[in-house]
């Protein structure tokens, strides 16, 4: 067994900006040299992908295709170092060790697996297989909004557990929910990131009412960005557009995981 | 153009407000008139000026010149309007470039015209300095009221705004730039408050709140399941196991 950190990127509700966190906080961890994975468990909705270029030509093997048991999990690793530097940003991870382990986006795929449901244990070996072949220092997860099944697991079994959230009550009642799924299965790290904060805000103001309120950290309070909106996940913005308040917001994010003992 | 034209458009002028309407007809007709074709120069910035225009007729536009030489036209003028007032009592240079945009007709008053109706009323001079003596209060009070409203500002202290607002749109009638300037100064002011009081609102509205009964009873829901027993129970087991691992590597 590997001494690689699981890194689940959560949110309650949809939308909050997990895809985009979790690929660039990825990408920025393996910009600092470190080995690194990114498993897309949003079975039925897949997004991360696209922040890496890739479509339905380029995928080989599917994390699908692991769950039905016709291939290894080290099979369905893309290289993203090597086959994903087509774009401005993504080109910085030139010879970088970062893996992405993507979900089947075709129609008839994902209602199957909708249909038969999987073994989420399988989904387990899968995420310990990974970090020792790949001698991964991080495993990031990207998962599907609310409390399902996988996701439960992925929760369970991280070492970090970062909670998106947006400054709306809305998502305040859902992440107080999976702030005590979290502390319930003893996460050892859990960290809030505040997203798509409206900048006239007051983002200390914000930082200070989420961290009183769920007696958690929270690693960044992130705009909400036109800028980013219009990259519409083509790229990955924070190594794009690095100067920008979102990205460094982020890196103050990425650092708070590496200095995770 | 008739006397009474003449007279309400010297009457706009500060200069001649308080004068005897015999008196402005005396010096409408010591005016001589001007035509001038579209693009002509009235006027140019740095000239020595020693006449008043009134404007007949068609357009003209004020011109500064920007850091390139590029001509900038900052205002533009017409019809009834008069131009270059302040030339009549003192020899400054014209402070800005006037050009007609339209053939265009002007009534020139040259500065001998006027100090000769002087020489013969000198009560006249009387009133002038009246005249002098109120714009020059108005525009002290401006400068100090300015000076204290600065000074409130910056002590975050915006009370005086609620009167101001009435104050400037009394005196805005007032051709007064001065006074306009002003105006549109506190009315920023006040904008920037209403946003500051805003912004108060919205970090407040911001208190977060939670329906503590729903936590729970969602909590419940999710952890009263055999699926989430068995989790629990494989993640502790897995959690010892890695911890093991990293005893084991050190
Ligand atoms: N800070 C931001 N400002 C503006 N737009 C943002 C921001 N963060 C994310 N977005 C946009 O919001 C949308 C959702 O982002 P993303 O796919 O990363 O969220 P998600 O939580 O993974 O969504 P889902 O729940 O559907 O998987 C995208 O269009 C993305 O470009
Ligand atoms: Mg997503």
């Amino acid at each position: 067994m590997s001494s690689g950190k699981i890194i689940s990127i959560h949110s309650f509700r949809g939308g909050t900006g997990k895809s985009n966190t979790a690929a660039n906080l990825a990408a920025l961890v393996a910009l600092a040299g470190k080995r690194v994975g990114v498993v897309d468990t949003d079975i039925q909705s897949p997004g991360i992908h696209v922040l890496f270029g890739l479509d339905e030509n380029k995928m080989g093997k599917t994390l699908n295709d692991f769950l039905h048991g016709k291939c290894a999990i080290s099979e369905v690793a893309f290289n993203i170092g090597e086959k994903a530097i087509d774009a401005e940003g993504r080109a910085k991870l030139a010879g970088k060790n970062l893996w992405l382990f993507p979900c089947s986006i075709r129609g008839r795929e994902i209602s199957q697996i909708i249909r038969e449901g999987y073994d989420v244990n399988r989904l387990n070996e899968g995420f310990q297989t990974i970090l020792k072949e790949l001698n991964l220092d991080y495993l990031f997860i990207d998962t599907h909004p609310g409390l399902n099944e996988e996701t439960l697991l992925s929760i369970a079994i991280s070492d970090v557990l970062i909670i998106i959230l947006r400054p709306d009550n809305q998502d305040l009642q859902g992440t107080a929910v999976t702030v005590d799924i979290a502390r319930s299965l003893d996460v050892p790290n859990l960290i809030l990131m505040v997203n798509k904060a409206v900048p006239k805000y007051d983002f200390n103001n914000i930082k200070k009412q989420i961290e009183d309120t769920f007696k958690a950290s929270v690693a960044g309070v992130l705009p909400l960005s036109f800028d980013l909106a219009d990259n519409a996940s083509k790229d990955l913005f924070s190594l794009r557009y690095p100067d920008h308040d979102w990205s460094k917001a982020l890196r103050g994010v990425a650092d708070v995981i590496l200095a995770v003992k | 153009m008739s006397d009474e034209t003449i007279i309400s458009q010297l009457k706009k002028s500060f200069l001649f407000r308080g004068l005897p309407d015999k008196v402005l007809i005396e010096l409408g007709r010591k005016a001589t008139k001007r035509k001038l074709a579209k693009d002509a120069v009235l006027m140019r910035r740095g000239d020595v000026g020693d006449s008043l225009f009134m404007i007949v007729q068609g357009w003209f536009k004020i011109v500064a010149e920007d850091a390139n030489g590029n001509e900038l036209a900052i205002n533009q003028t017409g019809p009834g309007e008069t131009i270059g007032e302040m030339a009549l009592l003192d020899q400054a240079p014209r402070s800005a470039t006037v050009i007609a945009s339209s053939d265009a007709e002007v009534l020139e008053l040259k500065q001998d015209a006027f100090y000769e109706i002087l020489d013969q009323r000198p009560d006249l001079a009387m009133e002038l300095i009246r005249s002098f003596s109120s714009r020059l209060r108005f525009s002290t009070t401006y400068i100090q009221k300015a000076i204290e409203w600065s000074q409130k500002i910056s002590a975050g202290d915006y009370s005086f705004i609620e009167n101001t607002l009435t104050m400037s749109q009394a005196e805005g009638t007032d051709e007064d730039k001065a006074s306009q300037l002003l105006s549109a100064f506190f009315q920023m002011v006040h904008n920037v408050k209403d946003r500051e009081d805003q912004l108060k609102k919205q970090v407040e509205n911001l208190i977060l709140q939670i329906d503590e009964t729903r936590r729970r009873q969602e909590f419940e829901e999710i952890t009263s399941t055999d699926f989430y027993a068995d989790l629990k129970e494989q993640a502790k087991k897995l959690r010892a196991q890695r911890a093991a691992q990293q005893q084991n590597e050190k």
